[in-house]
């Protein structure tokens, strides 16, 4: 304790201030990164590729993409990177923190709006701030089966209906010919706007110290 | 040389002697005369259920204190780095619609903008931490069970609680621990004893048949020994002659544990000792499968003892954990493929611990076994529920690893634990899709419903 504990407290203090995480968390985080990069210093997409739970997931893609998208990173910039270090790991990740237990409006309002930039970010794959029809159906295609009980025509349908909803509550006067652009940032916070994200879209940490008992020879 | 006679000397002899007495005879009625006949008063289940009423007095103050200093809580048992909810895909996303418009949705049947949380999330989740849930969902607080080996939360146990806990010290050690130890020195003593003695005689059905009761007898009376309260689920599946019967393995009790409910033929190494001597006499009784060390590391050779035991349809099932060594009773890990290998019908079992009441998993690294066992003996009880669960044979065209994965999964399934299958997943990457596809065939069921209604633009 003592010494060393004060020294991983100076190390983290920063991660800890911009990602709101506590030092337990963040240590775990580090754990977790570490097997999942096989103790380098960086993940690349094979990596996260290879998690097995992830498998199962129909937006997998998109979720990998978007811990390497540079916008999830709370700084201005745009683009994607090759490799992520444990730094830009546990920023994607404080996307999804809960919210402590004393938080004030304001900060719970400022947290929604990361969550719901996070989740454009993942639409908006050009990175030109606006979902079009093309990107939203891609995302629709990859929820629902290809081979399933909806086909090809019947998801592009559901794609353009949500489109033509958010379409009609946002820009209500809109002439029959009028090409709708795509969704914008604050359309798409007009369209979620009673959403509680506070509870939906965040993961429960334990706070427990997460390292487990094995008997006879330790292996991980 | 002059005797001192005191009379209260005297009272005092005749107090100790009249005591000792009324405690063997109690200990006689109730406790070793149901062991020979494999009956029970109920003594023990009465026990746990006012244990558990207990620790839930204890939990609630606990809850309290924290409350009122308005801090988090450890769950000890757990070790996720996230909380995951048992819930299902259908389930989620009709909680997520529900929080969002304010129409009436009762079907779950129509695409959602916001459907797309509950994919993101659990992404995010499987990246976060991608072994499986525990049973039971790790937010609410396990009840501390008064061992203070066991809880993490001591700053806010009040006086009262303090109390109750010095109380059940007392208990334990001064009362349980001296009960229990002297039922075990008998139990194995017995056992020791009365197998020798059937070992001398001739080979026959007598013999086999005392040699079961003898040893069904010893092992239940270590079962009180540790106060080991044990549900038997499926009885009709139990393992039969000429079978191999396999389990999980999460500490050394495992085998009285089955044991006494069965009679099985041992398989292990020949230890030094007093462990030494009790395997000695077992085998004079009944055939039991002890290896030389040195024999241990040649698999042929094992394998064809085991064999020859198996084909030999009068001799007693084989008892095996493939597992090899003991794990925490959260998840089943890899098997060893050799029992699997001989060919015989295997019989799962499945054994899983109430972790309410103490932690029965041995961790070898930590604590050696004799700490282990009074450890054990100085914890309220052991709480265990076994499975039999049917009888599997091996396959056409299956080999030996698979056969062995397909009876771990069947255990981890029913025991509630999790089946720690994936090794590198280089095996599995033709399976990834068809789980990718799974999901997504889920999802899109639940809106095929008003696919008709829509309208096409």
């Amino acid at each position: 304790m003592g010494a060393s504990q004060t020294r991983s407290e100076s190390v983290y203090q920063e991660l800890m201030d911009k990602t709101g995480f506590s030092l337990e968390q963040i240590k775990n985080l580090k754990k977790r990164f570490l097997h999942l990069s096989g103790n380098e210093e960086t993940i690349s997409r094979e990596n996260l590729d290879a998690i097995p739970a992830l498998a199962n997931n129909p937006i997998r893609k998109q979720i990998i993409e978007a811990f390497f998208d540079k916008r999830n990173q709370r700084s201005s910039e745009v683009g994607h990177l090759e490799e992520i270090g444990f730094e830009q790991f546990v920023m994607v990740m404080s996307h999804f923190r809960p919210p402590a237990l004393r938080t004030s409006v304001e900060e719970r309002e400022v947290m929604r709006k990361e969550k719901l930039q996070f989740l454009f970010n993942m639409h908006d794959t050009d990175n030109d701030g606006v979902i079009t029809l093309v990107e939203y159906r891609k995302v629709v295609e990859e929820l629902l089966s290809k081979s399933g009980a909806i086909g090809h025509e019947a998801a592009r349908a559901i794609a353009d209906a949500a489109m033509l909803e958010v379409a009609s509550t946002n820009v209500p006067d809109m002439a029959p010919d009028d090409f709708y652009e795509g969704i914008t940032f604050e359309h798409f916070e007009q369209i979620l706007k009673g959403l509680e994200m506070e509870s939906r879209m965040h993961i429960r940490f334990l706070d427990v110290d997460t390292s487990t008992m094995r008997c006879g020879k330790s292996t991980s | 040389m002059e005797l001192f006679f005191n009379p209260f000397d005297n009272l005092v002899c005749i107090l100790l002697g009249i005591s000792f007495t009324v405690w063997f005879t109690l200990l006689l009625v109730f406790i070793i005369v149901p062991a020979i006949f494999g009956v029970s008063f109920g003594i023990r289940r009465l026990y746990m259920k006012s244990l558990l009423k207990i620790f839930e007095w204890a939990t609630l103050r606990i809850e309290r204190g924290a409350k009122e200093k308005n801090h988090q809580l450890y769950k000890p048992y757990s070790n996720a780095i996230i909380a995951k909810e048992p819930t299902s895909l259908e389930e989620e996303i009709k909680e997520i619609r529900r929080s969002g418009s304010n129409r009436d949705l009762d079907s779950a049947s129509e695409f959602e903008m916001s459907d797309i949380f509950y994919f993101a999330r659990r992404g995010v989740e499987s990246i976060m931490d991608d072994e499986v849930t525990k049973r039971f969902s790790a937010e609410e607080l396990e009840s501390w069970n008064l061992l203070t080996r066991s809880n993490y939360n001591f700053q806010y146990i009040s006086m009262r609680l303090t109390v109750l806990w010095g109380l059940g010290l007392l208990i334990r050690y001064g009362i349980l621990l001296p009960l229990r130890v002297t039922l075990a020195f008998t139990g194995v003593g017995l056992l020791v004893f009365l197998t020798s003695v059937i070992g001398l005689l001739p080979n026959g059905r007598i013999k086999n048949f005392l040699s079961q009761k003898v040893h069904l007898m010893c092992y239940r009376i270590c079962v009180r020994a540790l106060t080991a309260i044990i549900t038997y689920h499926d009885s009709e599946n139990k393992p039969k002659n000429g079978g191999i019967c396999v389990a999980n393995h999460t500490s050394p009790i495992d085998v009285i544990i089955l044991a006494s409910d069965g009679c099985y033929a041992m398989v292990g190494q020949i230890h030094g000792g007093l462990m030494g001597v009790i395997q000695k006499s077992m085998v004079k009784a009944c055939p039991h499968i002890w290896f030389e060390r040195s024999e241990v590391k040649d698999r042929h050779l094992v394998a064809k003892r085991l064999s020859d035991h198996v084909e030999d349809k009068s001799k007693l099932p084989i008892l095996i954990f493939p597992e090899g060594t003991c794990i925490n009773n959260t998840s089943v890990m890899m098997f060893k493929k050799g029992s699997f290998d001989i060919g015989a019908t295997v019989y799962p079992v499945a054994i899983k611990y109430d972790p309410r009441f103490g932690d029965a998993f041995w961790n070898s690294s930590k604590f050696g076994m004799v700490n282990y066992l009074l450890r054990m003996m100085s914890s309220w009880a052991i709480v265990c529920s076994v499975w039999y669960l049917p009888p599997m044979s091996r396959e056409e065209g299956e080999d030996a690893v698979q056969f062995a994965n397909r009876v771990k999964a069947a255990i981890a399934r029913q025991g509630g634990l999790v089946d720690l299958l994936w090794d590198g997943g280089l095996k599995r990457a033709k399976v990834k899709d068809t789980f990718k596809e799974e999901q997504q065939k889920l999802y899109s069921k639940m809106l095929v419903g008003t696919q008709e209604d829509r309208s096409r633009s």
